[in-house]
């Protein structure tokens, strides 16, 4: 098969360069999956026929760390010389995006490689801060043919990917030696909710330009607070695998200045009721974060408060789903008074913050504009969580008899 | 690097093809064949003709492009020698140069290449090296030489031009004043009638091709010493070369390439671009064994001195153990030449939009270079920070790799610096010895990350605070009582006279003599007692061998220490409280080290060296090692001299250099 034959060939082509990339394709990485325990256990036997390489497609697609290789340009040679036709697909680093005043960095995100009917696309991934690798989009510059493949059926390079540092599983299959993710089902799945969303640095510059950036010690401490009780609190939440996201002044830190505003004095977070487990305050407790406070129940407006370093607050609140929109709770403690705080829905993505890879709402300006109106660009240091939010509902009282139950002060 | 650009050609390719299709499809015709043979020969005639009679049109194209529009034709046709013919008599530059008491500038083909009318700038002889066949600026430099030693600059920069570069030279002001017999002679064999006879406040512009034709040369005698000679304008025209002639013939691979992209952009490398025999621009150090800093990224800081920045790559990219993929040189402004530096060697380079001005610029561009690094390197603990004024020694990443895992242990360190304030060639020895001090002396660093993102990066000085990066870091409450790991003998050299605090006779008295590690391979002995508490140990183990010193000498005579080697001697002097450094002042400049501020303390402690014996100076009663000093001696005290005029300004200007 011609798809066989190019995998081989470039196979070659970046082994007698040295340089190590493994295969993400998700449709081979789908057939591995199904025999994957009889692949582990049979290593190196003669296939007899060419199960994976020759299934249908256009492209094969493969990954490569990028500070596994040198850039060297006699990869290009050599691949010239074997026949292949290659496009490199660059654009500016993000890692440096966050620096107005740097430049002279663009880093090749995309490389396809072309040969007869089949093509090879390999996608470069970056180590970030915060312990994971992006891989940004693919877009084509003016200049750029836009027949060379099929763009559009590519499987990487609509949107940025965020990922975990994969382990890998060198297998042999249909006679090929290939580097794979170790546990290919978890890839695809990772995979399927890999959008990364950049901060939005050059608006959080303008805004900075607007009103300057308190840069008091005050400020710094509370920051350096914010930052490790952030960092404490998805280490916990991750290991008990429970999903979560920058929510209130937290993601609006995040959105508006790509920051934590120094005057928020809290850490806000989203989690989704369906998501909730019983372990989550005991894990809390382990990690030196004491309950500070419980309000509501898993039924209705839970929400939950941990005391991090000195008077730095941790607030989860947990989030329900209805048919065309999601909300969570908040209490009033004295009154036992009920409030509803509704949101349009959305879907999670990833971005980074503060060192950190941390999930937000996709449609973040819905999201924000919802909690904080239309004028979220401009900074309000008084704030009423009953009264400010646009999206606050009165909501009724809590029946006096269950209010030991749903309003638990610490 | 100002870039001269040339007048756009014109396209000559269009219009060949119509006769190009035309004559293949008469030559593909087998009936034909014999009648065309002629018709070709009368086919390739026209072409000539045409050929020549486009070059001639385009009389003012820039050759680059004639040489793009060549390739672009069928190679098949022909092989005419003659565009390239045509070019080598036809391509012609017109050069104006203009010299005066307060103006020079300098034009090609109308675009102002050089333009100096500054007041109290500019003063000397400025050269300008074109490229002989696309005419681009390649050097542009100025030599003051009314002022002693920069003739010999000028010279050596001369020297290292290429020959047939096209050399344009004239003065402002005054250039002759320190402009010695050599510096003549040179300008002479480069067909300057003039420059032998220069004088006081001559005006003087000269054109000509380095070991060629000279295109021209103005003079103008100042008639007496308080007046200028009048003021002179050279109009010449330059004929322009091939680009084969122009360029070397190395053999291609992919360094040469490297090369040849650097040598014809820029002059003033010299052997990097000799034809003969380069230098070579890899050098393959052997690799370390169990190098613990093989992954640590390493931040060059420059700005815009491109010859410093090339010494100083070479030297790093020669030391053993390093990771040129960790790399990054980070440019301040949108300087070219220093990126054509960078990418000669294969490393990669970022320029920073300048914040602010003088020192606070430098300061931001530090800022910037730092987060930059922790985020290109999102998994390194420490970062390596360099300057683009430092040779770096052999050694310096064994010695790092040696140290590096204290400052991860060691929460009281502040910083690992591969530089030793007080290391001169009189007072440094043993290249295996590490001391901790309380001053953070820079020049060549090491800095943790942890400290970096949680405590300096976000409070970092503004652009609009006017401060020094490396004063800001000395500050107690950044410092909070830290200390550095320095080694005896440094492993960077501080080798810039051009800079923001510095001037050539600074340097000399501070610098010159700093002592700088040549050995390969040192093994460090005492890195494990240079932890916190093992340290102390260590100090009172060596008081407690240490002879002390006869205190009724004079410390600053060499009689002082005895005609010994390898022993340990201890003095001790003044010291009323931990601020008090008035003697150890007087000390330190009389033994001719820094004294501009205090450097290399440990509580109350300075160790160098004298004839080759360890000497350990105690400030008592500041000193906790104060109880070392035997009762009957005298703590030695040393009067500073009455304030003298001036005295303060140059330890201020002097300070913020010394980093």
């Amino acid at each position: 098969s011609v798809k066989q034959h190019v995998v081989r060939k470039f196979l070659g082509l970046i082994s007698s360069h040295n340089i190590p990339v493994y295969l993400i394709d998700p449709l081979i990485l789908g057939l591995v999956d199904k025999d994957i325990e009889q692949i582990k256990s049979s290593p190196g036997s003669p296939s007899l026929e060419c199960k994976y390489f020759c299934a249908p497609r256009d492209f094969t697609t493969f990954a490569l760390l990028d500070k596994t290789w040198k850039h060297e340009v006699g990869l290009f040679r050599t691949a010239e010389k074997m026949g292949f036709q290659w496009l490199k697909i660059i654009n500016k680093d993000p890692r440096l995006d966050g620096m107005d005043d740097l430049s002279g960095i663009e880093i090749p995100l995309h490389y396809i490689f072309k040969l007869a009917s089949h093509a090879i696309h390999l996608v470069v991934f970056y180590e970030r801060s915060g312990n994971y690798l992006w891989h940004g989009p693919l877009r084509l510059k003016q200049h750029m043919d836009r027949k060379f493949v099929p763009f559009r059926k590519l499987h990487f390079g609509r949107y940025p990917g965020a990922y975990e540092k994969p382990e890998l599983l060198l297998i042999s299959i249909d006679d090929l030696k290939v580097q794979i993710p170790k546990n290919p089902s978890s890839f695809l799945e990772e995979m399927s909710r890999s959008r990364f969303l950049e901060c939005r640095y050059r608006e959080a510059r303008a805004f900075f330009q607007l009103y300057p950036d308190d840069v008091s010690l005050d400020a710094v401490e509370f920051r350096k607070k914010a930052k490790s009780l952030l960092h404490l609190a998805a280490l916990t939440l991750n290991n008990l695998g429970v999903k979560f996201w920058l929510s209130s002044g937290t993601c609006l830190g995040w959105y508006r200045q790509c920051n934590v505003i120094p005057h928020s004095k809290d850490v806000d977070l989203g989690i989704f009721i369906r998501d909730y487990k019983a372990d989550i305050i005991p894990a809390f407790q382990k990690a030196g974060l004491p309950l500070k406070h419980k309000f509501g129940k898993i039924g209705d407006s839970l929400e939950l408060s941990f005391q991090g370093e000195d008077d730095v607050k941790l607030d989860i609140f947990f989030f329900y789903e209805e048919d065309d929109h999601v909300w969570n709770g908040g209490t009033q403690a004295k009154s036992g008074k009920k409030f509803k705080y509704l949101f349009p829905k959305f879907t999670l993505c990833w971005t980074e913050f503060i060192e950190l890879k941390v999930h937000v709402p996709c449609e973040t300006l819905q999201y924000v504009e919802a909690n904080y109106g239309p004028d979220w660009k401009i900074p309000v240091k008084t704030w009423d969580w009953k009264s400010s939010p646009s999206n606050v509902q009165y909501n009724g009282v809590w029946p006096i008899d269950e209010w030991d139950d749903v309003i638990q002060i610490y | 690097m100002d870039e001269w650009k040339p007048n756009p050609a014109i396209k000559p390719h269009k219009k060949r093809s119509w006769y190009l299709a035309w004559k293949y499809k008469l030559m593909n015709q087998r009936a034909l064949r014999k009648l065309c043979q002629t018709g070709a020969v009368l086919f390739l005639l026209v072409t000539v003709i045409v050929n020549i009679k486009l070059i001639l049109d385009t009389r003012r194209a820039a050759y680059e492009e004639e040489e793009e529009a060549a390739q672009d034709y069928d190679d098949e046709m022909l092989n005419v020698e003659v565009p390239r013919h045509a070019v080598n008599n036809k391509k012609v530059l017109d050069v104006e140069v203009y010299s005066s008491r307060s103006k020079v500038y300098v034009a090609v083909d109308g675009t102002t290449v050089l333009e100096d009318e500054a007041r109290e700038q500019g003063r000397g002889i400025h050269v300008i090296v074109l490229n002989q066949a696309t005419g681009h600026v390649m050097a542009k430099r100025v030599f003051d030489t009314y002022s002693p030693h920069e003739d010999e600059a000028m010279v050596l920069f001369l020297n290292m031009v290429a020959r047939g570069r096209i050399l344009i030279f004239t003065i402002k002001d005054e250039g002759s004043f320190h402009l010695k017999d050599t510096a003549k002679n040179v300008l002479k064999s480069l067909g300057s009638q003039v420059a032998p006879f220069l004088s006081w406040r001559d005006m003087w512009t000269f054109v000509g091709k380095k070991g060629g034709e000279v295109y021209g040369e103005k003079h103008a005698k100042s008639p007496a010493l308080s007046t200028w000679g009048d003021p002179v304008l050279l109009k010449t025209e330059v004929h322009l070369t091939s680009v084969e002639d122009a360029e070397c013939h190395w053999p291609d691979t992919e360094l040469n390439r490297r090369r040849k992209r650097f040598c014809s952009k820029v002059e003033g490398y010299g052997s990097v671009c000799s034809c003969k025999d380069p230098t070579p621009i890899e050098f393959n150090p052997d690799p370390l064994k169990d190098n613990k800093v093989f992954d640590v990224p390493v931040a060059v800081i420059a700005g815009n001195r491109p010859n410093y920045l090339y010494r100083m790559l070479r030297s790093l990219l020669s030391a053993q153990g390093v990771n040129p993929q960790m790399i990054t040189v980070f440019i301040d402004g949108y300087y070219e030449e220093p990126m054509d530096v960078v990418e000669l060697f294969g490393l990669s380079g970022i320029q920073h939009t300048p914040i602010s001005i003088k020192n606070a610029r430098v300061s931001q561009h530090y800022k910037a270079s730092l987060t930059a690094t922790f985020s290109l390197f999102p998994d390194a603990k420490f970062a390596v920070v360099l300057e683009e004024d430092l040779d770096i020694s052999v050694d310096f990443f064994s010695f790092l790799s040696q140290s590096i895992h204290l400052l991860e242990e060691d929460e009281s360190l502040y910083c690992i610096s591969a530089w030793n304030d007080q290391g001169y060639e009189h007072t440094a020895e043993d290249p295996s010895l590490l001391y901790r001090v309380e001053t953070m002396p820079g020049l060549g660093w090491v800095l943790r990350k942890s400290l970096y993102k949680d405590e300096l990066e976000p409070k970092w000085p503004t652009p609009e605070k006017l401060w020094d990066w490396d004063m800001w870091m000395r500050m107690p409450e950044q410092r909070k009582g830290r200390e550095c790991i320095i080694p005896d003998i440094s492993r960077s050299y501080h080798f810039g006279i051009v800079g923001l605090n510095m001037n050539g006779y600074f340097h000399e008295a501070y610098f010159k003599k700093h002592k700088f590690n040549t050995v390969p391979n040192v093994q460090l002995k005492n890195v494990e007692s240079l932890r916190k508490d093992a340290y102390e140990t260590e100090i009172h183990r060596l008081l407690g061998e240490a002879e002390v010193l006869d205190h009724s000498k004079n410390p600053c005579e060499d009689s002082f220490v005895p005609d010994t080697e390898g022993k340990v001697y201890v003095m001790f002097i003044r010291m009323e409280q931990e601020a008090d450094f008035t003697t150890w002042t007087q000390l330190a400049k009389c033994l001719h080290i820094w004294d501009l501020d205090v450097r290399g303390n440990h509580k109350g402690l300075w160790r160098l060296f004298r004839k080759k014996n360890h000497f350990l100076v105690v400030g008592v009663p500041a000193s906790p090692y104060s109880s070392k000093k035997p009762s009957s001696v005298t703590p030695i005290y040393m009067e500073p001299p009455a304030k003298e005029e001036g005295a303060v300004a140059v330890p201020a200007v002097a300070a913020a250099e010394q980093t």
